[in-house]
């Protein structure tokens, strides 16, 4: 009899459990079942603190002369947002990607050239594209199309303990405007009077070396060809950052995590990459009042060197499959690309810096930060991205990166520098099918 | 000291090194949910007072009930559907005799080898016409038969006595009353090494959620987690003790279940 009963419990179990499988999860279901119909837009992005709520601010302002409008925000972590695009472009499966979605800079000319037809040219759709950086409008320009309303900014910033300078007798204005090798005088002697390194770096991460190189108006392409080992920028860049990690005023560490942890628990005294870091920066709150920022130093000797440069960002894109696009296109252009008000009310909480010119002369961007000694940073760091050179960052970015930092890994350990280099260009090119 | 002391006093301070090893990460993961980020950050490993602080930031920021109900439907459908099919399966290639059996079951073991990257943009695809994306069903299809739960049920097979079957069949019993009633009671440990094996497996799974799922509403704790990361600023303490209460399902599962465990991987009949 129990084990009837058990056979019988299990039978039951399985039915409503397969019962259950042909109904829809929670959700519309099927086909199309993140696309919006009539007044809704669904948008993929992924910082709750930044990036999400920017959206949903966007949306109460364009909610005020729109009031039916709705947005759906999904959030959606990077390498998620690369996999489900990829699948269902691929599959052919379009009907659940969103209306609109956030691309970061560095993946942005890959995608819109591999998938053209997924992603709706914005160049004449009545966003004004002039009153953005135009470094940032390079980067979501293929074939003179223009498919991405740029979002946050990438431009580059040294911040710095004051503390620690201060022990070692100098100010961050000794910092304004210096070459690399200045930087790397005054590093060594910070770290011989107080024991403390300058920067810290993630172990075969680029990111130092590619933003030394788009400071000096150059990348790894000239058009389609490759330009790595005959580029005199990069060479630079890479005896910089060679020196930097051989006199020990760079910290090289293993991953992310291990990167912000160097800051926030003391260990260096700076952190020099894109102005997103500033959020990280701040989360130690015992070094409120402690830090400072600047521009970042120029490399010698290299011709169009400038100390301005971008490190990552982000810009949203509006998707061909959306049956709402002329609804996407308005949105994105009377909030992300017309509203001083949505700038100024994201800046303080999200310290999401715009690169839209306009909003640079909102009120919130003159506010003295208390963490960074009463500095107006948001507008010096606005200031910094009206000087970021444009450069266009290609197809083949991420392969470029990537064989780049392989080649300062071993560079570092001993191998010559032209033939790390050149076997760099190989990788890519064979990763090109050259 | 003779010499046999010798060798268990080294063998136990070789044991008890590896056991710190192994056990310091969910150590310190411990730890680290009740720190702050910046505490995590510096490598504390101490206890701290943040633990009401970060339970009360993750709740805020992530909906953990109904990821955690999420993780537990889908991994509770797709163990009981595969351990059902993969051990009818196993028991099948074993005891009935075709020609090609030896010949599908080594094809079987080969498509192991085929990383699921490499199949999903097909499955989705399938997937997509078969209007099965973001459906129940869409999910669990690709786990319902594992090679490796086959393997293992096959394996159990081999060293069950074949002529239990065949007493069985004199007696009149039919096929699946055999199957229910001798072998599912006497190869136990199998299905509780199976049922183990499946639902960490299942509770882990990443990728394939992700995709087939689209809604917000049918997020799982993996991805529920991987979302905590996503941002420019990192919650580590609030990351922790996410990650903490995401593994205690499979903990639970496996502590019930591990008395069978290790026979049950071996193919052990009793």
């Amino acid at each position: 009899m129990k084990r009837k009963l058990s056979v019988l419990l299990i039978v039951a179990m399985l039915v409503t459990m397969l019962g259950s499988c042909g109904t829809a999860s929670n959700n519309k279901g099927g086909k199309n079942n993140s696309k919006s119909s009539g007044n809704a837009l669904t948008v993929w992005c992924w910082d709750k603190n930044f990036n999400i709520y920017a959206m949903n601010e966007a949306a109460k302002i364009y909610q005020k002369d729109h009031p039916d409008f709705k947005l759906n925000v999904v959030e959606t972590p990077w390498d998620d947002v690369q996999t489900k695009l990829t699948t269902a472009v691929t599959s052919g499966q379009t009907g659940t990607l969103p209306d609109i979605l956030l691309m970061q800079d560095n993946a942005l000319a890959k995608n819109i050239t591999n998938y053209p037809k997924t992603f709706v040219d914005l160049t004449n759709s009545g966003i004004d594209f002039s009153k953005f950086a135009q470094y940032k409008v390079a980067l979501s320009t293929v074939n003179s199309k223009v498919y991405g309303v740029p979002f946050d900014s990438g431009t580059a910033v040294t911040a710095l303990r004051t503390d620690v300078l201060q022990k070692a007798g100098y100010t961050i204005n000794d910092f304004k405007n210096i070459t690399w090798s200045r930087f790397i005088e005054i590093a060594k002697d910070v770290l011989k009077k107080t024991n403390i390194p300058l920067l810290s770096s993630q172990a075969g991460s680029p990111d130092l070396v590619m933003m030394m190189l788009q400071s000096a108006g150059t990348w790894t392409f000239k058009g389609d060809k490759l330009y790595i080992s005959d580029n005199p920028a990069l060479l630079k860049a890479i005896d910089v950052y060679v020196e930097l990690v051989k006199s020990k005023v760079l910290v090289e560490v293993n991953n992310w995590d291990q990167y912000v942890g160097t800051f926030n628990t003391g260990k260096v005294a700076g952190a020099m990459t894109g102005c997103w870091i500033l959020a990280s920066v701040q989360a130690n709150k015992d070094q409120k009042g402690k830090w400072a920022v600047t521009n970042i130093p120029k490399l010698d000797g290299i011709e169009n060197a400038t100390n301005y440069s971008s490190v990552g960002g982000s810009s949203w894109l509006v998707l061909s499959t959306s049956k709402n696009k002329d609804l996407a296109i308005d949105f994105l252009g009377k909030t992300f690309a017309g509203s001083t008000e949505l700038y100024n009310t994201i800046l303080p909480t999200s310290s999401a810096i715009a690169t839209w010119g306009p909003a640079g002369t909102g009120s919130n961007y003159e506010i003295a930060h208390e963490f960074f000694g009463g500095q107006k940073i948001f507008q010096d760091i606005v200031e910094y991205g009206k000087n970021v050179p444009k450069v266009s960052y290609g197809v083949y970015n991420y392969e470029a990166r990537d064989a780049i930092g392989t080649a300062i890994t071993k560079i570092i350990s001993g191998t010559d520098k032209a033939a790390a280099l050149k076997e760099a260009e190989s990788t890519v090119k064979f990763q090109m099918g050259k | 000291m003779t010499k046999r002391r010798i060798g268990i006093t080294v063998e136990y301070i070789v044991l008890t090194i590896v056991s710190v090893i192994s056990l310091f990460p969910l150590f310190w993961m411990l730890m680290s949910a009740t720190n702050k980020s910046t505490d995590v950050l510096a490598g504390r490993i101490l206890p701290g007072q943040k633990l009401i602080e970060n339970m009360s930031n993750l709740l805020k920021t992530a909906n953990v009930g109904q990821a955690m109900m999420n993780s537990f439907k889908y991994s509770v459908l797709t163990t009981v559907g595969s351990v059902l099919i993969c051990s009818i399966a196993g028991y099948a290639f074993e005891v009935y005799y075709t020609k090609s059996k030896n010949m599908v079951f080594n094809l079987l073991l080969i498509s192991m080898m085929i990383p699921f990257a490499a199949t999903m943009i097909p499955l989705y695809t399938l997937f997509g016409k078969l209007n099965l994306l973001n459906k129940t069903l869409g999910f669990a299809l690709p786990s319902l038969s594992t090679v490796l739960l086959i393997f293992l049920f096959r394996q159990s097979a081999q060293s069950f006595p074949k002529s239990i079957i065949e007493s069985a069949r004199l007696d009149g019993a039919g096929e699946l009353r055999i199957f229910l009633e001798f072998f599912v009671p006497i190869t136990k440990h199998t299905f509780t090494a199976g049922i183990t094996v499946a639902f960490m497996s299942n509770w882990n799974n990443y990728l394939w959620p992700l995709i087939i799922m689209q809604s917000p509403t049918s997020r799982t704790m993996p991805q529920l987690i991987s979302g905590l990361t996503s941002g420019y600023v990192t919650d580590y303490g609030m990351l922790m003790l996410a990650v903490s209460i995401s593994i205690l399902p499979t903990v639970v599962v496996f502590l019930i279940l591990q008395k069978n465990f290790v026979e049950g991987i071996t193919g052990a009949v009793k």
